[in-house]
């Protein structure tokens, strides 16, 4: 298979990228894991009671499980973890997703120097228990992501930052970490002793081949067995969209164009929403020709609290008459507006969408801005123009992960638009365990944030585009754009020596 | 000679202490920083981690403090690749641009000399032509397209060498060809273009009534006067072949070094641009030496300051 790029690290606490998980959920198991469906179901843990109204959770492990050199993982391996992931000298960037347990913010901001305070407890060697400090109904969700796998003190205090080096590593997944030549390939091997039988594809070579015409070149000499987005091109996609190999998959990572309402003329609602409705989304899967899906609302499908019926439609008609409402009666007075978007090719096709939609629809002239990629996040973050490109790939599967970018105390929240409605209606959300009226509020969540006060306009919804050879099977893709291998299986392993 | 080399040395100090100066401060200079990313951080997160890589202290006392490790042969550490230090990564992926680099510096060498003093010796006729419009198309057609091209010939359509990967040596043959294509094109015209010149002087007219054959006079006497300037051109041409290319490695998916050129300053690396920074300008300062003292044993006019 083809990672495209050198994992930035195999340390589950310090990395937050998707290549680095592509290598980690293959070699680890948290307490939890996804099914097809994204469904949470037992991994390590194979039972757990929720106490307390949602304050607290006990796991319990499975006897069967054991780390690469042997020995059991037990419960102070999640305790040590868990505290080392909120240590400030660790420099976790995903410490937060952690921060609803008991002390978990006030370590990591170093109000608290004792990493014992933190909410979680070995009970016994295979028990292990942990306290929020208010109830997170998406906890659940967050045990099945990679920083919150365990670790194992001794490596870590014997090979210090050299411990995710394959002489060190000890791992507990359906793979191992054999060989880590960087920037140019890993080999994981099956793990005899993994708890749900050895995988049946005994080695698996990952390659980084960063450019797709190369890596689909490979792939049809039959060195790569399968590819994905990043091996694929978009005319490659095209060519084999027919075939029974191809799959296409949503995954959860939408496209948005942002307003910042302080700014003339989108400090009205009025105006934003007619920008709102003078796009068209159904152009952009035949722009970027991956089979996207449009989006109207900020909840993508499959998601809890997703409803087909939420945000504004394309209605041009309509979008004019606000427009006008709003002082600007078919476009005029209206200031020129800059649209910033990062240099990538994707990026560009959809605001030149964008901003001939604008023109043509509201007889708005938009004036695009390119900048590389740091200097653009660099002025989002510093001094968000008028109209911005964004998007936002999730972390676990729940709206929360989606929704919580808006509200007001989110550093991801470039909009500068706030509500206390919002934010008082995700707090609710998130406390709520029973899952019917949780949906509910977040429904409510999404209309207001699309429908009535429209910071943003959703776009689309990406997608994951897989091509296998023909002897490749079961192999599986998650939302998250996560691939997991331990089911693989090569029908022909005379032909291809039982490897990826 | 030797002292010619001690004080080489002793001058690069200055050179490589201001280019360190220089790079620190611009790598600073350019918006943005490396914990800037999609998914914005909490001010918390990146406090830690700007406390973590001392970024959190005075410019003035980060640049104290990478002198002070630099002068212990510490690079630094990566921002991006977080488990690995500069020395690590510039270690790993270095000996592999090496091998490329020299592969294909000894294609350009064989090939582009021998083929400008072909042009230049059959001036004006066909064979001059054909050189020079290769040598054109060398310059002239971008690295990335000869990539693709030589991949699809031979890789794809021929089935006869491997599209990409660094698995054995058949896999650095188009690499390296495809390396050596503008440098054997370079060299080529500034081959022909020296040997030309040589060619006027009174000396090779008088060698040619004496007798001496063509062949003998070209290679015996105008090509050791002619290479003067193809041997300049060499020692930065060396150091820019060894330490990658960026377009080379990412379209044959090679390990090298030439990739951290470009996605170090994209990262904002800090550690890891000054690493690469300073790696080119000890080699450009290695290789303009060499070539010094080749001029020396070229033509002996030429002294180096003793």
């Amino acid at each position: 298979m083809n990672l495209g790029n050198e994992p930035p690290s195999l340390d589950w606490h310090t990395t937050t990228d998707s290549t680095s998980f592509d290598v980690i959920s293959n070699i680890m198991n948290g307490l939890t894991q996804m099914d097809g469906e994204m469904k949470i179901v037992p991994a390590l843990a194979s039972s757990w009671e929720i106490e307390e109204d949602g304050k607290r959770y006990v796991f319990h492990l499975r006897e069967d499980i054991f780390w690469s050199d042997g020995k059991p993982v037990t419960a102070m391996d999640f305790v040590f973890a868990w505290r080392r992931l909120q240590d400030p000298d660790t420099g976790a960037s995903y410490a937060t997703f952690l921060y609803d347990i008991q002390n978990a913010y006030e370590i990591n901001t170093g109000r608290i120097k004792d990493l014992s305070a933190l909410g979680v407890e070995a009970l016994d060697q295979k028990t292990f228990a942990v306290r929020l400090k208010q109830p997170a109904a998406y906890f659940l969700s967050l045990t099945s992501t990679c920083p919150t796998f365990p670790l194992r003190e001794d490596v870590l205090v014997e090979h210090g930052s050299k411990w995710t080096d394959p002489r060190f590593i000890v791992t507990n997944g359906p793979y191992r970490l054999h060989k880590w030549q960087h920037e140019y390939k890993i080999e994981l091997h099956s793990n005899p002793d993994y708890f749900e039988g050895e995988p049946r594809v005994k080695v698996v070579k990952m390659f980084m081949v960063p450019e797709q015409s190369t890596a689909f070149a490979l792939f049809e000499n039959d060195e790569l067995d399968y590819v994905d987005n990043r091996s694929f091109s978009t005319s490659d996609v095209e060519r084999y969209l027919k075939s029974p190999r191809y799959r296409n998959l949503p995954l959860l990572r939408s496209s948005y164009i942002a307003f910042n309402v302080t700014k003339k003329p989108f400090d009205k609602k009025l105006v934003r929403r007619a920008f709102a409705m003078a796009v068209d989304r159904s152009v952009f899967p035949r722009i970027l020709r991956r089979e996207e899906t449009p989006l109207y609302g900020w909840i993508p499908p499959g998601l809890l609290g997703y409803s087909e019926s939420t945000g504004l439609r394309f209605e041009p008609k309509k979008a004019q008459a606000l427009l006008a409402r709003a002082g600007y009666p078919g476009g005029k007075g209206l200031p020129k507006v800059e649209l910033l978007y990062p240099n990538r090719e994707d990026a560009r096709l959809v605001v030149e969408a964008i901003q001939d939609q604008l023109k043509k629809n509201l007889g708005v002239r938009v004036e695009l801005v390119n900048q590389e990629w740091k200097v653009y996040l660099a002025r989002r973050k510093k001094d968000p123009p008028p109209l911005f490109r964004g998007a936002w790939g999730a972390d676990f599967p729940d709206p929360e992960s989606f929704m919580n970018i808006f509200t007001a105390g989110s550093g991801n929240n470039h909009t500068r638009w706030s509500s206390t409605r919002y934010d008082a209606l995700l707090d609710k959300a998130r406390a709520e365990q029973d899952e019917s009226v949780r949906a509910s509020v977040y429904q409510s969540a999404n209309r207001l944030l699309c429908e009535d006060e429209v910071p943003i306009i959703p776009l689309y919804l990406a997608t994951q585009n897989i091509l296998t050879k023909p002897w490749v099977e079961g192999i599986s893709f998650n939302a998250l754009d996560i691939q997991i291998l331990k089911n693989a299986v090569i029908k022909d392993p005379a032909g291809k020596d039982g490897a990826i | 000679m030797f002292a010619m080399i001690i004080k080489r040395v002793l001058s690069a100090i200055p050179v490589l202490l201001i280019i360190a100066t220089l790079t620190f401060c611009l790598v600073r200079v350019v918006p943005g920083g490396p914990f800037d990313e999609d998914k914005n951080l909490p001010p918390e997160i990146i406090k830690n981690l700007e406390a973590k890589y001392n970024l959190d202290k005075p410019i003035a006392e980060q640049y104290l403090l990478y002198l002070g490790r630099l002068v212990r042969g510490d690079l630094g550490v990566s921002y991006k690749y977080v488990d690995r230090t500069v020395t690590d990564i510039l270690g790993d992926a270095f000996p592999v641009s090496l091998q490329l680099g020299l592969a294909g510096l000894t294609i350009a060498i064989i090939v582009g000399v021998p083929l400008g003093t072909l042009a230049a010796t059959r001036r004006g006729t066909f064979i001059d032509v054909l050189a020079m419009f290769i040598s054109t198309a060398g310059i002239s057609v971008p690295v990335f397209v000869i990539g693709a091209l030589l991949i699809y010939v031979f890789g794809i359509w021929l089935r006869l060498l491997p599209v990409g990967l660094w698995e054995s040596p058949a896999h650095m043959i188009l690499p390296a060809v495809t390396l050596a294509f503008g440098p054997t094109a370079y060299l080529a015209r500034l081959t022909r273009a020296s040997v030309l010149e040589v060619l006027e002087k009174d000396w090779v007219r008088t060698a040619r009534s004496k007798g001496l054959s063509a062949y003998a006079t070209v290679s015996r006497h105008v090509l050791r006067n002619a290479l003067v300037p193809v041997v300049t051109v060499l020692g930065p041409l060396t150091a820019i072949l060894v330490t990658g290319s960026f377009v080379v490695e990412f379209v044959y998916a090679i390990p090298g070094m030439g990739r951290f050129f470009i996605t170090a300053v994209m990262n904002r690396d800090y550690d890891l641009i000054m690493g690469t920074t300073l790696l080119f300008a000890v080699l450009l300062i290695f290789t303009n030496t060499l070539v010094d003292i080749i001029y020396h044993f070229l033509d002996p006019r030429i002294r180096v300051e003793d």
